[in-house]
């Protein structure tokens, strides 16, 4: 896994929950730019996924590989269940949905590299 | 009390007629409550792999932190379940257990603090969780009951 990837999702989830917490806040339901934010996401953290795989299957050591695998494709259902969750319904709790999501995808990450690290 | 939480309603996906099943789901689980199933999802999944890898390999290290680790990642799945199928009663207990286990556990860490070795979901009030386990079931309990007072 690389870092600079890593840091660059666990900034740009926490970009589009700033942005779904303010849809939130001003009471709009999931819109477009939440959308194509998730989606953008949703790439990143797959491209994260296929590096980290390979970099494990070429023989890259990590102390919890079963936690890691977890945790990493729990990243990749995130942004999906976001959408879905969040689209689901047509008011502001779609939109609160997504900044759960947004928020739980930082923290998700931030552990992976704990992880990838050997820390914990 | 909790008539319209009938197990068997929930499980059918059609939507029935006397307001039970579907309906009783969409009361707990929609608006703010979609939000609250979300987050319990969140915890289920997160709690629930890391406690599973920790009784797999390192039980003996611990067991009574990863016993409690397993038993608060099961409270946290049936409490998205329940939230999910509408399952009132289920999810009121669930979240009282859930509030009980994070204050018993956050003062036994901090006053015992040798009974748990090592980090539980719920030690120190659920301070290395943002002590969103703390919040979470105060949340969970005032939007259960104000739903259900709103019937």
């Amino acid at each position: 896994m690389i870092g600079s990837l890593a840091t660059g999702i666990i900034i740009a989830s926490l970009v589009v929950a700033l942005i779904a917490l303010i849809t939130t806040i001003r009471n709009r339901p999931v819109g477009l730019v939440l959308l194509v934010g998730l989606g953008l996401l949703e790439v990143a953290v797959l491209v994260q996924a296929v590096i980290a795989i390979v970099r494990l299957i070429s023989g890259e050591e990590i102390g919890q590989t079963v936690v890691f695998l977890g945790y990493l494709a729990t990243t990749v259902v995130i942004p999906i269940f976001g959408a879905y969750w969040g689209m689901a319904e047509r008011s502001r709790w779609g939109s609160g949905v997504v900044t759960v999501a947004c928020l739980a995808l930082p923290a998700l990450t931030g552990r992976l590299l704990q992880l990838w690290q050997g820390v914990g | 009390m909790d008539g319209t939480a009938k197990p068997t309603g929930a499980k059918a996906p059609e939507r029935n007629p006397d307001g039970t099943g579907t309906a009783a789901a969409e009361s707990v689980s929609t608006g703010p409550g979609r939000v609250l199933v979300s987050v319990y999802a969140f915890f289920s999944l997160a709690a629930g792999a890391r406690a599973g890898w920790q009784l797999v390999t390192r039980f003996a290290e611990a067991p009574v932190a990863y016993s409690l680790s397993a038993f608060a990642a099961l409270v946290y799945i049936i409490l998205t379940v329940a939230l999910l199928r509408g399952a009132r009663r289920t999810a009121l207990v669930a979240c009282l257990i859930e509030l009980t286990g994070v204050l018993v556990v956050g003062t036994f860490s901090l006053f015992v603090p040798e009974a748990f070795p090592r980090a539980t979901v719920w030690s120190t009030y659920g301070s290395g969780y943002l002590f969103i386990p703390l919040v979470l079931p105060v949340l969970g309990l005032y939007w259960l009951l104000r739903n259900r007072a709103a019937r």
